[in-house]
């Protein structure tokens, strides 16, 4: 019998409303760890979309399996996949860090298994110091292994010294955090004054979202994104949590549509040919989404949502 | 229920008067557990010696489940409230009309009856530029699926299941009506190619789609009700029917329970609304609900022998051929509800306090069942292992014309302020359970803005 979650019912991180709304619910499609249906509610006051009710920190080790893609994407695994998406991510990040001196110190907060302080050490400055920090063990043993400088566990912890980053990003990581505005708070402690802060999430304004979100949207990632953001719900909570918004835009990403065509046909018991032609180690349907999003970008839709901000 | 996560309910609020919550069914738990959860204080009053309300169930030695009321619950209402891991997703529900002997599936089987298909489509053409609105519930059937099905199966239906004449029951009935044929072909299209019951008219709170389909508690109906009350324990006065809401200057100041006064800052009432009305003190303004009528109710829950006796879950039955206008055979879609190789039938019949059937013993009813029932099922007689017979007086609200413009004023406020009635019967409305759980949360957090 499968583990049984200690779910958690919970209001908006945002404006800590309840008056919210059913938008969408669906499985573990991905990596069936759980037989439970999950409900992304959209609060009617901010627009956030948040998983209610959730796991709690307890159910961490079941909701997140062995085989977590963000403990182990590498070159060996994705290939083809990993050479692009290194060299696009490379180039992102190096345009966050124009102008930064060169004894900057960058952290990475929910660094994963350190794909992104790989990049930095490998593009950047030599002269930099980059740090990253995860409340996962597994992952932080793997970046380590890789010679990366990562604390092991939250931000809100407190130990990290403040006042003392030049620029910190957290990528693709807000949607699993638990209380964001926690999370800013704590990030705004430990960056100097007029620093610069980086954001990148799920965009509950995509048309990828608005396509599939009655259930299959993969941004919903079920049960393991908590909480989804759009401009106006981001820059709210931005502002909430003592920062400036500087830019609020959106960039490219394939992944969700790609993961949302996989939890249809998983939900449809297609074929397992069909259904793999539909991951993160998919080239050709990754290729295509790329394209569709590029176009959807220009007019602003694009499928990952990017805030930059400044410590007031 | 705290979440040390976010930090979100940390401590309930225990400035001022609590709230008072009436009734520990779906309706009430879920007042109650948002109230909670927005760290409001309030007392659960249950008149019972247990919580559930409609929504309670049990299990019998032999193994056959037993659910007072509803059957209808969604992965979505199962995954709002926490449950879904304890459900298991129903892979067919159907409905069935029967017509002089003949079995019509419901809506596709009587959409093909040519002289059905025909009047409906006059009936169609009619409407078009015809701006005049129904003026009863006949009425609005006629115009809406043409007189051949609406004399035929719908209006008799509706009168054997209000006890009311077709044309003394109000529009909004047929309104109140969930689905479009299309979408309802759409679901349960979608239905056949997921191989799970997609829900299909049994909600209309939110919207019904692919992904909402019909599930099922393994251990019964009541395991929805026991998930909203954890936590809540220290909250629940078991036992303890309210007597008197007591209102002073249009506003609820205070209730009376076994006998003592209690100040509250609002009441949310799950009584049904007549009874509402007989409760509250201090004002005239309920006093016109008392008029309301809920239509009583026979169930006759019938154990054979065998598997799948029926045509269909639901078997419809227009007409006066049969004492009864509904038959259900739960196992069709919930094999789990009885033991291996038996089933039960459930039998509505619709009567009123007092009649012949009201106030027959249970044996005779059985008697009168079974007679009828041997003309659906070959050898039912020989089937039958049991029966009981559940006697309810507030089956479903009648919507009369007579009251039609009250039930409208009702439906937006009691018309006091800090008092919410919630619930099916508490809403004098036809609404399922995932309706009675969103709306009583919206009702209650506007309740709670308001204050």
């Amino acid at each position: 019998m499968a583990a049984q979650l200690n779910l958690t019912h919970v209001r908006c991180c945002v404006c800590e409303s309840s008056d919210a709304e059913p938008v969408g619910n669906g499985q573990d499609f991905e990596y069936n760890t759980v037989p439970d249906t999950f409900l992304a509610m959209r609060c009617n006051s901010c627009g956030l979309v948040y998983l209610n009710p959730r796991p709690s920190a307890a159910d961490f080790q079941t909701i997140y399996p062995p085989n977590y893609h963000a403990f182990d994407f590498s070159e060996k695994d994705f290939g083809l996949v990993y050479k692009i998406r290194s060299r696009l991510e490379a180039k992102r990040l190096l345009t966050w860090c124009k102008g930064l001196p060169d004894d900057a110190r960058i952290l990475d907060i929910g660094c994963g298994d350190g794909f992104h302080m790989r990049l930095l050490s490998e593009y950047g400055k030599k002269s930099w110091t980059v740090e990253g920090v995860d409340i996962d063990k597994r992952a932080v043993e793997m970046a380590e292994k890789a010679g990366l400088k990562v604390h092991l566990g939250s931000i809100e912890d407190g130990k990290l010294p403040k006042d003392s980053y030049d620029l910190a990003y957290m990528i693709q990581t807000i949607e699993h955090l638990g209380n964001p505005a926690n999370v800013l708070s704590a990030v705004r402690e430990v960056l100097k004054p007029n620093a610069k802060f980086v954001i990148v999430t799920d965009n509950t304004d995509s048309i990828d979202f608005q396509v599939f979100k009655s259930g299959y949207w993969g941004g919903y990632h079920f049960p393991r994104h908590w909480n989804l953001f759009n401009r106006s719900s981001l820059k709210k909570l931005a502002e909430k949590t003592g920062f400036e918004v500087a830019d609020l835009s959106t960039i490219v990403s394939p992944v969700n549509w790609v993961y949302s065509v996989h939890n249809a046909l998983v939900d449809w018991n297609a074929p397992r040919f069909l259904v793999d032609r539909f991951t993160l180690k998919s080239t050709v349907s990754l290729s295509a989404f790329t394209s569709l999003d590029i176009i959807l970008q220009k007019f602003n839709r694009g499928g990952l949502l990017r805030a930059i901000l400044r410590k007031l | 229920m705290i979440d040390s996560i976010n930090g979100n309910f940390m401590k309930v609020k225990k400035i001022g008067k609590p709230i008072a919550v009436i009734g520990a069914g779906l309706a009430g738990l879920t007042a109650a557990n948002f109230l909670r959860h927005n760290d409001t204080d309030f007392v659960l009053y249950e008149a019972g010696k247990r919580i559930s309300g409609l929504a309670a169930s049990f299990k019998d030695a032999e193994g056959f489940s037993y659910d007072f009321g509803a059957h209808f619950i969604t992965n979505r209402l199962a995954g709002a409230i926490g449950v879904s891991s304890e459900c298991r997703t129903i892979e067919y529900y159907g409905e069935t009309v029967w017509l002089k002997g003949k079995i019509y599936k419901y809506p596709v089987g009587l959409m093909k009856v040519p002289r059905m298909a025909f009047s409906g489509a006059v009936s169609k053409f009619k409407s078009f530029g015809n701006g005049s609105g129904p003026r009863s519930a006949a009425d609005w059937f006629r115009k809406k699926y043409g007189t051949v099905l609406a004399d035929t199966v719908a209006l008799p239906l509706i009168e054997a299941w209000s006890g009311a004449k077709a044309d003394d029951l109000s529009p909004s009935l047929g309104e109140s009506l969930p689905g479009s044929i299309g979408k309802t072909l759409y679901l349960k299209a979608a239905s056949r190619v997921l191989g799970r019951a997609v829900a299909c008219g049994y909600n209309r709170e939110m919207p019904e789609k692919a992904s909402v389909w019909h599930v099922y508690p393994e251990r019964g109906v009541s395991v929805l009700c026991e998930k909203l009350a954890e936590g809540l324990e220290d909250r629940i006065k078991l036992e303890t029917p309210v007597e008197e809401i007591l209102v002073e200057n249009e506003k609820v100041v205070a209730i009376k329970a076994k006998g003592e006064t209690k100040e509250v800052s609002a009441v949310i009432s799950t009584a049904p609304a007549n009874i509402l009305a007989k409760l509250v003190r201090g004002t005239n303004s309920l006093e016109h609900l008392k008029k309301f009528r809920y239509r009583p109710m026979l169930f006759v829950n019938m154990r054979f022998s065998g598997r799948g006796l029926l045509p269909d879950t639901v078997v419809w039955f227009p007409g006066d051929e049969f004492p009864f206008f509904r038959l259900t055979e739960a196992t069709i879609s919930m094999p789990w509800l009885a033991p291996e190789g038996k089933t039960i039938i459930t039998i509505d019949i619709g009567c009123e306090k007092g009649d012949e059937f009201w106030t027959m013993d249970e044996e005779s009813v059985t008697e009168i069942c079974l007679e009828h029932m041997a003309k659906i099922i070959p050898g039912a007689r020989a089937k039958f292992l049991g029966a009981n017979v559940l006697r309810t007086p507030i089956a479903y609200p009648v919507f009369l014309n007579e009251y039609e413009n009250e039930r409208k004023n009702f439906e937006r406020s009691t018309g006091i302020d800090n008092l919410l009635s919630i619930g099916r019967n508490g809403e004098f409305a036809h609404i399922f359970m995932e309706d009675v759980y969103w709306r009583t949360r919206r009702k209650v957090g506007n309740l709670m803005q308001r204050a």
